[in-house]
């Protein structure tokens, strides 16, 4: 209560000091210009500071300063959202997760960047040279419109993270074999054709007991063949979830189709019943912290790198961690696929999957002369060189000519899962309202996690709620 | 301060003078309605404002003059507090009644609209009234287990034993850790995978034990936490109490041969009901408000979400500030209902011995 409350009471006079204070940065001296972001604390982000600081010439010759404020992960949302509502207006440039697109440029705080790409042709040739998909979720609001906010900064897809000494181990192949009547994958290219079936086999197959012999050893503690996000916080069960229901025909509430489509009917229709029950019968084969409804991505990450699961699906924005042998017991034994899929009824692999990742954006009081200069930062950042480099360091790219280049999938092992699953992608609502979806959905399929309601009615009670706080919202009529 | 004599004569109201407080309230007032009414908001918030300082000062200068120093000494205190405290809940207060979202830059007048949604709203409604109810669940068993092992803890501190000096700052160590780190811990201690009280039980039963997948566990886990961290709270206050009894009393008690169990009841108890009843006002109101360690150990998941981090989702992360804003005195309201019931029972208990 008292935060929000001293936020309201301050926000003219905190808004009014930060006029007064960029308004004196830029009109003082004229060639020095200073570009202030927001951005999670992470290795992309980092990476990208170390290279703005040794490599960075601005053409104008100006000097440009970037100025950059790395806040925690989980404060993150939190500090970026009291800094805009509060009207400080101290940012230039905020890392933004592409869901929260529809709140902050509906409360115009985000600036729209057309007019940019129409002024300058080769600014607007760097942003189509991007994967439409990622372009899509990252600058467009609404969701695949033409109006476009953001350029991506650390763009991401889940992968499949795997054990190659216990899944190639010849054994456990024998027995798989023998049981399932199906060879047990082993190879990258063996991963990429795995379905949810398949993953579900290796969950079950894999389940051992402390003492058990597992890949030719007794077990030193109980082990589980898999594992994903099934976490009640933020996004860490929606992520998954949604891939489910694309891949099984289903869809959630399609903003595109606004104000015609419909929540009820479409969000709990049958084929994403269906999809979330295949989701829920696999928790069963994961470490028993799914059972908590707190086994979120970090927590299934951190249970892979301490050896306790064949097979993770997750960002790859976590993976650095698992190659560095002083965060992970499992570094050298280390194989990566495409998030495993579903048969379609042509008997193609159907991939749909939410996409990750982050763009940045340009806040609407950033003034001319601070735009001239972050838009020749943004054409910098998207060149392809600066973009392989990202890559090597660890980053991801989502430009065409970047990830098409044979050289890209020796960057990293998970590389080689990165460019067939970009056509694969799909993002959730951009909507402003997507903070009131997010939570109450969350809610719902954390009670389906532990166990206390079922699909059908987790569902039902989602569509129920989104379609009646879209309806009060004019998105649904 | 020797307010009698100095106030002989107070200044006519129509006199311009700057100790005219009363003119000054007056001014102040008209000019701020004026203002609000015809001025656009960003305008005429610094315009009460100004006048909020012109009455003050008139206040201050009228003291000055009549030598009320005592009332000059504590203004700044009262400036801070109505600055950093009263002004800020008095604007929640009237933002309860708008429809606003701070990511919005539209405000309309809605009257009791957002206390009536957040009481009985069909879509909002439910998980208010859910969160309401574990608050409370969370309220009994949290300070019910710190008065119980507080109590105990002190009762057995109150007494000299070898080593008592070390052992007891190891019992205020869980006190004066943050709460994250208290956190983190018991987020480890509880893990399935990695966690010793599911080592233990495994090995005890072979059974795979998993504290936190029901309601019952998860409360249990949360009430334990908050326990170990406060319990220590309410020994410290009533350790107070016990040492503060006149040793003569229990001698007296002696020579008169009154049982251990009488001697409490007639001689320790009153000393220390008055910090009990304290500590329990203290802990009461704090477990009202419990988000930290909810957020930390479950993030309201297992059905263990509270009024507070209910709150913080709504007001913080959805932007509902007037909705969060309504909440918010909703909760207010029942913790002073509260306290006062409290203080109600603990002064007539008192006048009744």
């Amino acid at each position: 209560m008292t935060v929000m409350t001293k936020m309201k009471g301050f926000a003219a006079a905190a808004g009014l000091a930060a006029t007064l204070l960029t308004g004196a940065a830029s009109y003082a001296v004229a060639d020095e210009v200073t570009l202030t972001m927001a951005v999670p604390d992470w290795p992309p982000t980092r990476i990208m500071k170390k290279f703005f600081d040794e490599q960075y010439k601005p053409k104008s010759g100006n000097t440009v300063k970037l100025d950059v404020d790395f806040i925690p992960w989980p404060d993150f949302y939190t500090r970026v959202n009291a800094s805009l509502t509060s009207g400080e207006q101290k940012y230039n440039f905020i890392v933004s997760d592409s869901q929260w697109l529809g709140a902050f440029v509906e409360g115009g705080y985000y600036r729209k960047i057309n007019d940019l790409l129409d002024a300058d042709p080769e600014f607007k040739k760097t942003l189509m040279n991007i994967h439409p998909n990622p372009l899509n979720a990252y600058s467009t609001y609404p969701y695949k419109s033409e109006n476009y906010y953001g350029f991506p900064q650390f763009p991401d897809v889940l992968v499949n993270f795997a054990r190659k000494d216990i899944i190639c181990h010849e054994e456990e192949q024998k027995n798989f074999q023998a049981k399932y009547g199906k060879k047990l994958p082993c190879t990258g290219e063996e991963l990429d054709a795995m379905t949810w079936d398949d993953f579900k086999n290796v969950g079950e197959f894999f389940r051992r007991k402390k003492g058990e012999m597992l890949a030719g050893a007794p077990a030193e503690d109980d082990f589980y063949g898999i594992a994903f996000q099934a976490g009640k916080g933020y996004d860490f069960s929606s992520m998954q979830i949604n891939g489910f229901i694309w891949q099984m025909g289903g869809n959630i509430w399609d903003e595109t189709q606004a104000p015609t489509g419909q929540a009820e009917g479409v969000v709990n229709s049958p084929e994403a019943v269906a999809a979330l029950e295949k989701y829920l019968s696999m928790l069963e084969y994961m470490p028993p912290v799914a059972k908590t409804g707190t086994m979120d991505i970090f927590k299934s990450d951190e249970l892979f790198r301490e050896g306790k699961v064949a097979m993770n699906i997750d960002w790859i924005g976590l993976g650095e961690a698992s190659l560095d042998p002083k965060s992970s017991k499992v570094s050298d034994k280390l194989v990566f696929g495409q998030m495993p899929g579903t048969m379609g009824p042509d008997g193609k692999m159907v991939r749909w999957s939410n996409i990750g990742g982050q763009p940045f954006v340009l806040t609407t009081w950033t003034t001319d002369a601070q735009i001239k200069e972050a838009v020749e930062f943004v054409k910098w950042w998207l060149s392809d060189d600066i973009q392989h480099q990202f890559a090597a360091g660890g980053g991801q790219s989502a430009v065409k000519s970047v990830y098409e280049d044979p050289k890209y999938v020796t960057y990293r092992p998970w590389n080689r899962a990165w460019a067939p699953q970009l056509d694969w992608q799909k993002d959730v609502w951009h909507v402003p309202q997507f903070f009131e979806l997010l939570t109450q959905q969350q809610d719902q399929f954390d009670l389906a996690i532990t166990g206390k309601q079922d699909a059908k009615t987790t569902l039902d009670n989602i569509a129920k709620f989104q379609q009646e706080v879209l309806k009060s919202g004019g998105l649904i009529q | 301060m020797n307010a009698s004599t100095a106030t002989a004569s107070p200044p006519p109201l129509t006199r311009i003078a700057p100790d005219n407080w009363k003119l000054a309230i007056l001014v102040g007032v008209l000019v701020s309605l004026v203002a609000v009414l015809a001025a656009p908001a960003a305008v005429s918030f610094w315009i009460v404002g100004a006048m909020a300082a012109l009455i003050a000062a008139a206040f201050a200068i009228n003291a000055y003059r009549r030598k009320y120093y005592g009332g000059l000494l504590v203004a700044p205190a009262i400036a801070v507090l109505f600055v950093m405290n009263i002004f800020p809940l008095l604007w929640s207060l009237g933002l309860s009644f708008f429809a606003y979202q701070s990511n919005q830059q539209s405000i309309r007048f809605v009257g009791m609209a957002n206390y009536v949604k957040v009481l009985t709203s069909e879509l909002t409604a439910t998980a208010n009234w859910l969160a309401l109810i574990n608050t409370a669940i969370f309220v009994i068993f949290t300070v019910a287990a710190q008065m119980v092992v507080g109590f105990l803890l002190a009762m057995l501190f109150a007494k000299q034993f070898p080593l008592r000096k070390y052992l007891l700052i190891l019992v205020l160590t869980p006190m004066m850790l943050s709460v994250v780190a208290s956190g983190v811990f018991f987020t480890y201690y509880y893990d399935p995978t990695f966690g010793i009280l599911s080592y233990v039980i495994n090995a005890l039963t072979g059974q795979q034990f998993v504290l936190m997948s029901t309601k019952l566990g998860a409360v249990t886990g949360i009430v334990f936490a908050d326990a170990w961290m406060w319990s220590p709270f309410v020994m410290l206050l009533v350790l107070a109490g016990l040492v503060s009894v006149p040793k003569y009393l229990y001698e007296a008690a002696a020579i008169d041969r009154v049982s251990k169990w009488r001697q409490f009841w007639t001689i320790t108890f009153p000393y220390i009901r008055g910090l009990l009843m304290l500590a329990l006002l203290f802990r009461t109101i704090e477990a009202f408000k419990l988000a930290d360690l909810v957020i930390l150990l479950t993030k309201g998941g297992n059905d263990t979400m509270t009024i507070s981090y209910h709150l913080i989702r709504i007001a913080n992360e959805q932007n509902k500030t007037s909705e969060g804003a309504a909440i918010s005195y909703i909760m207010l309201f029942m913790v002073i209902v509260l306290t006062n019931l409290y203080l109600y029972l603990a002064n007539r208990r008192s006048q009744g011995a």
